[in-house]
């Protein structure tokens, strides 16, 4: 039979336990020992990298990690990915800010940026990279202006480059008979082509275009608006500025595709619409240098342009990542962790990392490298896309209020392209809405 | 061999005459000595020892989250920057947040669609299985089956089946040589597709449930009212239905909860889209605190939905109780 025992003393003992685990975990997060103050390049110190990359490309970069060790015997680069994928990174981040365990340099989206340099807890190395050897200049504008947040701190140097480019599948275009897009199109002309590809006898759209209310939603937006004059922000980045006369334009041009000349397939998840172009059911998609790698392997016949221009103004958006560099006020770590990644984005290692692995090369030199050579013969048209890096001229936002911004103008262009609203008014909203969480 | 504290506990109370043996005697005697409450302590120690590690698991993912929760839905935090407490304001743009308004109505027709149609779906096929049939664990087994499926590739399935472009949905239709149907991607349309489609697995649940409870009734009964003129229908009605009055409400209460968190089926199949119409409270909730960095306010949903159902169940449990319908 049970004895009831009093209350009091069940809740003294529960506190008990709850005392004792939170001194265990307490114990577990433990304080960061104190490091050295002064530099000492031949003192022993680890570094810890995540590289937010699996398979192959983890494998590269743990090759290279070895290679630097190698370099620097004193140094152990303790490297991993982080985290079961890239987007969780930032998840991992958070937590390991809380916990006082986060890596020396870690993989970022560009889109984090603003919120990492927030953290206070990033090196800035602004000083550092004007040293010519270091070659700065020579990264892409947009993927310098994403590393320096706010146009404050350098927390960090460009990871992977790339760049919006058009493809078009050649099965679809020969099929309906329609001239392949040139460099030198105009979005009229690709209206056009548009067009004539759609059949909704055999479904096949011209055009895809992600209406899921992301940023893959918004990102796709910006060239139209950039080529038609307009900008995102305002110059104090207080107000959202895509609702005036270029922003509607543009968007009106997405609308009457979508919605009167039915050309556009409208992609709720992100990811159909290069499916369906794969698989010959879409003539015509706006995307990266990613995208190439699943054609190849599926075996899709395809063609790479820049995107079409406005007026002769063929500029395209670039999303670049980062590598970040976080603050343990330890001279010897902030040391080693920004050599590696000189060393690193140095040409004579981009080459064995992004270029081999696929990517965008993150010097315009690199493309005359061997390396490149044999992944342009690989997979056509990644040549047509490094050179569309000097079409990259504005860098997305990297402001705090930006997730909210995109949300507000992906909703807009979402409704808009199912016929629901009006450009104009929809973008109006959407600004509104942008310009309250910008706090303008 | 019983424990040597079972036995003294057994025996330390006893006022009364023990016929205990010589040997028996000079062992008890320190025993006393050392008094109940030591013996007590030592039990205690002993209980709590086997329920630690599992108190640790409860009390590390359990209740410390929701108690930080709770702190940090008094805060404006990004995950990154320093925490900002901001008090109650989190808890008042609950109450102005038009989209937060909208993913509830949302959540409720869903709720509404879906409650009903799994509880009279379960009744209905245990209802069907609780009979010699030929080949019944077969049946038994196919409508357990998709109970068994993750929620994931019970998504993935679905984008598959209803593709307005190339799905068997609508192949069927154009065979039947009726309209076509845009089915997840049109806003009217999708949250009775993933109404459906968790039905499909749901269902499964509460026919098991129902199964059983029907297995628990006496034969007996049935068969005095088939005696007594009933027909099978008020036989049913009358004596079966209400033996299964604690099961329902046990179900109702159960998939209801269930509803009101959906969140699996629509991350696989439509993100909250087409046009935001199937973005449920937690949907929401994961979109604001994950995507949207607002950490505190998604902190706030989170205890608000918590509310909402804590309150739920506690009425349905008083109800029960005043009703003398023991489903809890």
């Amino acid at each position: 039979m049970s004895h009831p025992r009093p209350t009091r003393r069940r809740l003294a003992a529960a506190a008990g336990v709850a005392a004792a685990s939170a001194l265990a975990l307490a114990a577990c997060s433990g304080g960061t020992p104190s490091g050295a103050a002064t530099l000492d390049p031949e003192a022993k110190v680890t570094i810890t990298w995540w590289t937010g990359q699996a398979d192959e490309a983890e494998t590269i970069l743990e090759g290279l990690a070895d290679e630097f060790e190698k370099l620097h015997p004193n140094v152990t680069v303790d490297v991993s990915s982080g985290a079961p994928s890239t987007e969780d990174l930032l998840q991992k981040l958070s937590a390991g800010f809380a916990g006082g365990t986060y890596p020396d340099v870690s993989y970022a989206y560009g889109s984090w940026a603003s919120e990492l340099a927030g953290s206070e807890r990033t090196l800035d190395i602004t000083e550092q990279v004007k040293d010519p050897a270091v070659g700065w200049d020579e990264l892409p504008a947009a993927a310098r202006q994403t590393a320096q947040p706010g146009g404050g701190a350098t927390i960090g140097f460009p990871a992977v480059v790339d760049n919006l480019s058009l493809i078009y599948n050649t099965t679809v275009f020969d099929a309906a008979g329609v001239e392949h897009p040139t460099a030198d199109w105009s979005w009229d002309d690709f209206r056009a082509a548009a067009k004539r590809l759609t059949d909704p006898a055999t479904n096949t759209f011209g055009y895809g275009y992600s209406v899921s209310g992301s940023e893959e939603t918004t990102w796709q937006f910006w060239p139209h608006l950039w080529q038609n004059g307009g900008e995102i922000l305002s110059d104090d980045e207080k107000t959202a500025t895509f609702d005036d006369a270029a922003g509607v334009r543009a968007l009106t041009l997405l609308r009457d595709m979508a919605v009167d000349d039915k050309s556009v397939y409208l992609d709720q998840t992100d990811t159909k619409a290069a499916e369906l172009f794969a698989s010959d059911r879409i003539g015509m998609i706006t995307s990266g240098p990613w995208t190439l790698y699943d054609l190849q392997t599926k075996g899709t016949k395809y063609g790479v342009v820049p995107l079409p221009g406005t007026d002769g103004n063929h500029e395209t958006v670039s999303g670049p990542d980062l590598w970040v560099l976080f603050d343990h006020h330890d001279a010897n770590r902030a040391h080693w962790s920004y050599e590696l990644l000189r060393w690193l984005t140095d040409p004579a290692q981009d080459v064995r990392w992004n270029v081999a692995y696929g990517n965008l090369p993150l010097r315009d030199s690199e493309t005359s490298s061997p390396e490149f050579q044999a992944q342009v013969e690989a997979m056509p048209g990644l040549d047509v896309m490094a050179e569309n890096m000097v079409n990259t001229k504005h860098a997305r936002p990297t402001v705090d209020g930006y997730v909210k911004l995109s949300e507000a103008i992906g909703t807009a262009i979402s409704q808009v392209l199912q016929g629901q609203g009006e450009p104009a008014q929809a973008l109006q909203q959407a600004a509104q809405t942008a310009t309250q969480a910008l706090g303008g | 061999m019983r424990p040597r504290s079972w036995r003294r506990s057994a025996l330390t109370p006893s006022a009364h005459a023990q016929p205990a043996g010589p040997a028996a005697a000079p062992a008890r005697t320190p025993e006393r000595r050392r008094g109940p409450r030591k013996d007590r302590a030592r039990r205690a120690l002993t209980g709590w020892g086997f329920v630690s590690p599992a108190m640790l698991v409860v009390l590390g993912l359990s209740i410390l989250p929701a108690v930080w929760a709770f702190v940090l839905s008094l805060q404006d935090w990004n995950g990154f920057s320093t925490p900002v407490g901001v008090g109650a304001d989190n808890y008042r743009r609950l109450v102005t947040d038009t989209d937060l308004h909208a993913a509830v109505g949302h959540t409720l027709f869903y709720t509404v669609l879906f409650v009903p149609a799994s509880v009279l779906l379960g009744l209905g096929l245990a209802l069907l299985l609780n009979r010699s049939l030929f080949l019944v664990g077969v049946y038994r087994t196919a409508i357990f089956l998709p109970f068994v499926a993750s929620a994931a590739a019970t998504g993935i399935l679905t984008t598959y089946l209803f593709n307005p472009q190339f799905g068997l949905a609508n192949t069927v239709l154009r065979a039947l040589h009726l309209p076509q149907q845009a089915w997840l991607e049109d806003p009217s349309q999708a949250m009775v597709v993933i109404a459906l489609m968790s039905l499909w697995g749901q269902a499964a649940f509460t026919t098991v449930i129902y199964l059983a409870a029907l297995q628990d009734i006496p034969t007996e009964l049935t068969e005095a009212a088939r005696i007594d003129g009933c027909n099978r229908w008020q036989a049913f009605w009358h004596v079966t239905f209400p033996q299964l009055a604690p099961v329902t409400v046990f179900c109702t209460v159960w998939q209801t909860i269930g509803a009101i968190q959906l969140f699996d089926l629509v991350y696989t199949t439509t993100r909250g889209g087409p046009l935001n119409a199937t973005e449920t409270i937690v949907y929401y909730l994961w979109q604001t605190a994950f995507k949207g960095l607002e950490f505190g306010y998604a902190s706030a949903v989170a205890y608000g939905l918590f509310a909402v159902t804590l309150v739920i169940t506690l009425g349905v449990v008083l109800y029960s109780r005043r009703a003398k319908v023991q489903a809890f």
